[in-house]
Parts: structure tokens; C-alpha cells; sequence
């Protein structure tokens, strides 16, 4: 324990250097617009502000980057609250009773409250990552291949339970995401596989045009600007503290969506979309007066934005000390380490210290500064909510060319983000959530070697995965699941993912 | 027999999945003990085929392919156009040209906007995404052949 907080305190000492926290700050800047405009989510909005981070060293790239994902899980209540439009999906849940608190004239209360829960959630959180990461790290590094096909299975499997579309949607996601991972140069051959003679695709094709093009393209595609519309309620300052009664509602639900939220967060999936649910869905089911849901209670503000947030903290564990990606998300901030000559996983915390406890640290400091930011400014945000989408999205479109150009300085980057883009608007059409994609492109890689290494060491048996202990229990894990799956179809229950479906598809 | 969403999406994995077994040919499967580099996107085609097919089997459950709303159909063809056309010119027109053009066509084509307000909109957004690119970056940005 004693090493860790010294290690910390080193950690400080990077993150309060100048530059850090300038890139910090501009970070959670840039992140709560992202959270606050409609249309643009934290993975879009990463994606097309990575190659901007390609000037700096890895240490403020990540914390920037970082800032910008947290940042959104706190800007995202802004629009769910004020215009009943969801900034991103883990908001969604917040337009219910935050948008009743805002008609009912508790605008900046609500506000006030989404703050310092996502606050406390992410300070939790944190606390939780600092004393977790190290040790799981320790024991990531007695891993083999058999471990890890292992765990990239049931980051896959658990990906497709927890997935608000059916199993078999996604994991068709995530094969289509294998599949674009294994263009390029076979790394133990080197053949080529489907680079069609094209020099640019001989290493792969990379996770920023596809996530861009995907989310950032795709979603434009799809969104027309006249089905853009909402009248904003402006909040009024000396509104914004909550009362003695709101805060004494608002306390337990903060508690309890923290916790939730981080133990979710350390789950692959989209975690922090399924947090902000599942708390809700708890807060309505222990309180005395489920009747207030949906007309404005406090719970069903504070418990969801605190689990949001708790569980974006959470996903930074299994990414920071197994190197494994817990959803789209971590996997581009473990591209952006990728191309900055970092390896995520166990050896990030022994071998790049600076860097680690620099960020760990960092979030700390985010969380301080995003308070400060959101609710003073929330003005200044609600100004950013006026600002018509048919002038907003040229500009976006216009980041998306330059920041997937800047990337490579490759056309064909730009050729495939367009590519991708079409593909994200037909899969929005036929109800595909492209998250797993992004997740199996990323996997690809760490996945085939280590399959292949794993039959490679036992002349071809299959029994590698179920003689070593880890990988036998992980093995488990992925047959239960499985089970519960089937059980599932089979019974035709339905469940928590049922209504969540509906809520994302705005039936809720 | 009603065509539903998951006849044509299943339908349309079915296929990718064969394409990918086609184009894995000349790739060597290897052996169990030492596998090829056609190896493991082979067992993924085959899953993408098998997933695709139930998806087919279970399509009953998806809406009916005719109530896919497409009104946002020609937004999207629009833009794809003029993004397509602007990528096509990007390396060699440069940023300046390329993006105000593509931003004007959006406001103006796109969006009916007032010319003069697409115009003025379009200019002062691209030259401040150069500034910040080239001076404050210092990030290189395709240039225009007209610059010397």
C-alpha cells in the first residue's frame, strides 16, 4: 500500500506539471462539448481528435484523450437534462427524470446533482483503480496465449450477453471486426491477406478511420438536420444548488451508482450505457416511492449519472493492466498508446511508470477541474446547444477528413472512413450497434497470434484451454454465459437488456 | 413469404462469408499443430455464414424490410457525394480549396442556406482549422498546387 501511494504522489508530480495540466484541462473541455452536442459521442469524438495528440508525447496524448472520455460522461447530462436529447448513449437514462426535474423548474439542480455524482463516482472510482490495477497487472504477467485466447473469448462472449441486441447480432459484429482486423501482413507468415495489391492496406486497416467512419460519419449520415430540433431550457444560476431535501434523496443513489458502476465498468461491453440502466432500474426498485420515477425523481438522476461515470473510470482497469480493451472505447485509447510506441497491458505499470501513474493521477485532477467546469459554465454550454446542426455537422465532416488524413497522410485512410461510414448507416438501418466491430478490429491481432501460439505449444490440442487453471476457469465463464444465453432464448424472457433496447430506441 | 430486415442482413452476412472463403483461397489453412495464415479468417467466415444463417432462420422476430424508414435516404446519398468528390480532390486541390468548396456545397446544396452566409461560414471555419493545424499543431496540410 505504501508503494502505491508513493508511486501516486509520483504520479502527482507528473500530472501537476504545466503542460499536463493544460492538456488535462483541454481535455475535459473538449470532452464536455463533446458530451453536450447531440450526434458527436466520446468514441467520435476521440477518434477525430486523436491524430491532434500525434505532436505530443504519450503521457499527455493519453491524458488528453482520457479527459475528453470522462469529460463527455459528464457533458452528456447536459442535453439530456435541458433538451430531453441524450449527448450520448449513457445518458439516455437521464432525460427521463432529468428532463422532468428541468420542467419543473429544477433545472441547475439536477445539473448540480449529475455533477458532484459524477464526481463522486469517478473520485470512487479511481481510489478503486489505484489500488486494483497494480496487483491484477502483477498477476497479467504470469499470462500465457492459452490465458489470453482465453480472456479475448470471454471479453467477446461477455460483450455479446451483455449486449442490448441479440447475441447473434453481435457477435456478427464482432466476427465483421476479426475479419477487417486480419487484412494486412500476417505477422507469423507474412502473407498478405486481402490487401487487393494496395501498399497502404499491407498493415491492416486502422481503428481511427473505421471508429470514425463508423460512429463519427455514420451517425451524420443518418441524422438529417430538420430531425434536429429542441427548445433549450436555461437553467438559472441561483437555481443551481439543490435543496437540503434533494441532496439527503440524492446522497445513497450517488453511493450505490458508483460502486455499481465501477464493478460493471471492469465488465467488457458498453459498460457505462448498461450502468446508467442498471442503476436506475435498482434506484426504482428499492425506493419507497417509484410512483416520483419518470416525473422527476432525484434518484433517477443521481444514480445513473454516478454509474456512468463509475463504470468509464472502471473500464481504465482491465485496459491499464491486462492491455485488454473492455469496449470501443479503451480500444482507441489503447490504439492511441499503440501509436505512440506504448504497449498497454502488464508492463505498462513496471516499464512506463511516468506514464501510468501520470494518468492515474491525471484523473484525479480531471474530476476536480470538470466539477469547477460544469457548473459555472453550464451557460456557455447551453450557447454551444444553439448553434444550428446544418452548421454543425459540415464542420464535424470536415475533422473527420483531416483527422483520419493526419493520421497516415494516407488517402485510402480517408477512402475506407467513407467506406465505413456507409456501412455504419446500414447497420444503424438494420438495427446493428457497430460497437463490437470496433472491439474485434482491435482484438484481431492480440487474438489469432495467441491462438495461434496456444496450438502452436500443444502440437495441435484444443485441451491448452481447459488444462491450465486461469484459462480453464475463464473457459467456465464463457460456458455459463453461453448457457444463460440459450436459456434465455429459449425461455423468450424478457429481460434488463429487453427494456434497455427500448430505452436506447427511445420507447422508454 | 414477407422479406423482413433479418432476411437481408442475414443474407448479406451469408455472402460476405462466402466471399471471404473466396478470397482466402490461395491462404494455407497450415495443420492444428501449425496454423496458416488462412486459418483462423477461415473459421470466421464459416461463424459469419453460420450467425448469418440463423440470423435468417430467426428473421421473423426483425420488422418487414418495406417499413425501414429511408426518408433520411437523401440526405445521406448527398453527403456521401459531395464527401466522396471532396476526398477525390483533397491531395490535389489541398485543404483550403478542397474543404471551403465542401463545406459551401453542404450549407448550400444540402441545406438551402443563403449563399452569402454559407459563403462567409465556410471561409472564416476552414481558415481557423488551418491556422490551428499548420501554426498551432504544426500539422502539414495538404497544400493547393496554386501555392508556392
Amino acid at each position: 500500500m505504501e508503494a502505491t501511494l508513493l508511486s501516486l504522489a509520483h504520479g502527482f508530480s507528473v500530472a501537476l506539471q504545466p503542460d499536463n495540466l493544460w492538456y488535462a484541462f483541454l481535455g475535459c473541455l473538449v470532452g464536455t462539448l463533446v458530451g453536450v452536442l447531440p450526434g458527436i459521442g466520446p468514441l467520435s469524438g476521440i477518434s477525430i481528435l486523436l491524430p491532434v495528440t500525434f505532436g505530443l508525447n504519450a503521457t499527455q496524448a493519453v491524458i488528453m484523450l482520457a479527459g475528453i472520455y470522462y469529460g463527455s460522461q459528464y457533458g452528456g447530462s447536459t442535453t439530456s437534462i435541458l433538451m430531453r436529447i441524450p449527448g450520448e448513449a449513457a445518458s439516455v437514462i437521464t432525460c427521463i427524470d432529468g428532463n422532468a426535474m428541468a420542467r419543473r423548474g429544477r433545472a441547475g439542480a439536477a445539473l448540480c446533482i449529475a455533477a458532484v455524482g459524477s464526481f463522486v463516482a469517478g473520485t470512487f472510482g479511481l481510489l478503486m483503480l489505484t489500488v486494483i490495477a497494480p496487483p491484477l497487472a502483477t498477476i497479467a504477467l504470469r499470462f500465457g496465449p492459452p490465458e489470453y485466447t482465453a480472456l479475448l473469448v470471454l471479453g467477446l462472449i461477455f460483450l455479446a450477453y451483455m449486449s442490448s441486441t441479440s447475441l447473434v447480432r453481435t457477435l456478427l459484429m464482432a466476427c465483421l471486426g476479426l475479419v477487417f482486423g486480419m487484412i494486412g501482413i500476417d505477422n507469423m507468415t507474412g502473407h498478405f491477406r486481402y490487401s487487393f495489391d494496395l501498399a497502404e492496406l499491407g498493415d491492416g486497416i486502422g481503428i481511427v478511420p473505421v471508429a470514425v467512419g463508423l460512429f463519427g460519419l455514420g451517425e451524420i449520415l443518418a441524422t438529417p438536420s430538420k430531425h434536429v430540433t429542441g427548445e433549450v431550457i436555461s437553467p438559472k444560476f441561483r437555481e443551481m444548488l439543490p435543496t437540503r431535501q434533494e441532496w439527503r434523496e440524492a446522497i445513497w443513489p450517488i453511493g450505490r451508482g458508483s460502486l455499481l458502476g465501477f464493478l460493471i465498468g471492469i465488465i467488457p461491453g458498453s459498460a457505462h450505457i448498461i450502468s446508467s440502466f442498471l442503476s436506475y432500474a435498482l434506484e426504482k426498485r428499492i425506493s419507497k416511492h417509484p410512483e416520483k420515477f419518470g416525473k422527476g425523481a432525484v434518484a433517477g438522476v443521481a444514480g445513473p449519472e454516478s454509474a456512468n461515470n463509475g463504470a468509464s473510470t472502471g473500464a481504465f482497469v482491465p485496459m491499464l493492466s491486462l492491455g485488454i480493451p473492455t469496449g470501443p472505447i479503451t480500444a482507441v485509447l489503447i490504439g492511441a498508446l499503440m501509436i505512440h510506441g506504448v504497449p498497454a497491458g502488464p508492463q505498462l505499470v513496471s516499464d512506463h511508470r511516468d506514464l501510468f501513474w501520470g494518468f492515474v493521477a491525471s484523473m484525479y485532477v480531471g474530476n476536480v477541474m470538470l466539477l469547477a467546469l460544469n457548473l459555472p459554465m453550464v451557460g456557455l454550454f447551453v450557447s454551444v446547444l444553439r448553434i444550428p446542426y446544418a452548421y454543425l455537422y459540415p464542420l464535424i465532416i470536415m475533422f473527420c477528413i483531416v483527422g483520419v488524413y493526419e493520421v497516415n497522410h494516407s488517402i485510402v485512410d480517408v477512402w475506407i472512413m467513407l467506406i465505413m461510414g456507409l456501412i455504419g448507416y446500414a447497420l444503424r438501418k438494420f438495427s446493428f450497434d457497430p460497437a463490437p466491430l470496433v472491439l474485434g478490429l482491435v482484438i484481431a491481432p492480440i487474438f489469432e497470434q495467441s491462438l495461434r501460439q496456444s496450438l502452436i505449444m500443444s502440437n495441435g490440442n484444443y485441451f491448452i484451454f481447459f488444462d491450465r487453471p486461469i484459462a480453464l476457469g475463464l473457459m467456465l465463464v464463457c460456458a455459463i454465459l453461453l448457457g444463460l444465453s440459450a436459456l434465455s432464448f429459449v425461455l423468450k424472457r424478457k429481460d434488463w437488456r429487453d427494456r434497455l433496447a427500448k430505452v436506447e430506441a427511445g420507447e422508454g | 413469404m414477407t422479406l423482413r430486415a433479418d432476411h437481408v442482413a442475414g443474407g448479406a452476412f451469408v455472402v460476405f462469408g462466402i466471399l471471404i472463403i473466396a478470397l482466402s483461397g490461395d491462404l494455407p489453412a497450415g495443420q492444428l499443430s501449425m496454423p496458416g495464415s488462412g486459418f483462423l479468417p477461415k473459421i470466421v467466415a464459416v461463424l459469419t455464414i453460420i450467425l448469418g444463417l440463423a440470423l435468417i432462420v430467426r428473421a421473423s422476430e426483425s420488422p418487414t424490410f418495406a417499413t425501414i424508414a429511408w426518408s433520411d435516404g437523401a440526405h445521406a446519398a448527398l453527403v456521401t457525394v459531395i464527401a466522396v468528390v471532396a476526398t477525390a480532390l483533397y491531395t490535389k486541390l489541398g485543404f483550403l480549396i478542397t474543404m471551403a468548396s465542401m463545406m459551401i456545397a453542404l450549407l448550400i446544396v444540402v441545406e438551402r442556406r443563403k449563399p452569402l452566409h454559407a459563403l462567409a461560414y465556410s471561409a472564416a471555419v476552414v481558415l481557423a482549422t488551418y491556422a490551428v493545424f499548420v501554426y498551432v499543431l504544426k500539422t502539414p496540410l495538404p497544400s493547393s498546387p496554386f501555392t508556392y
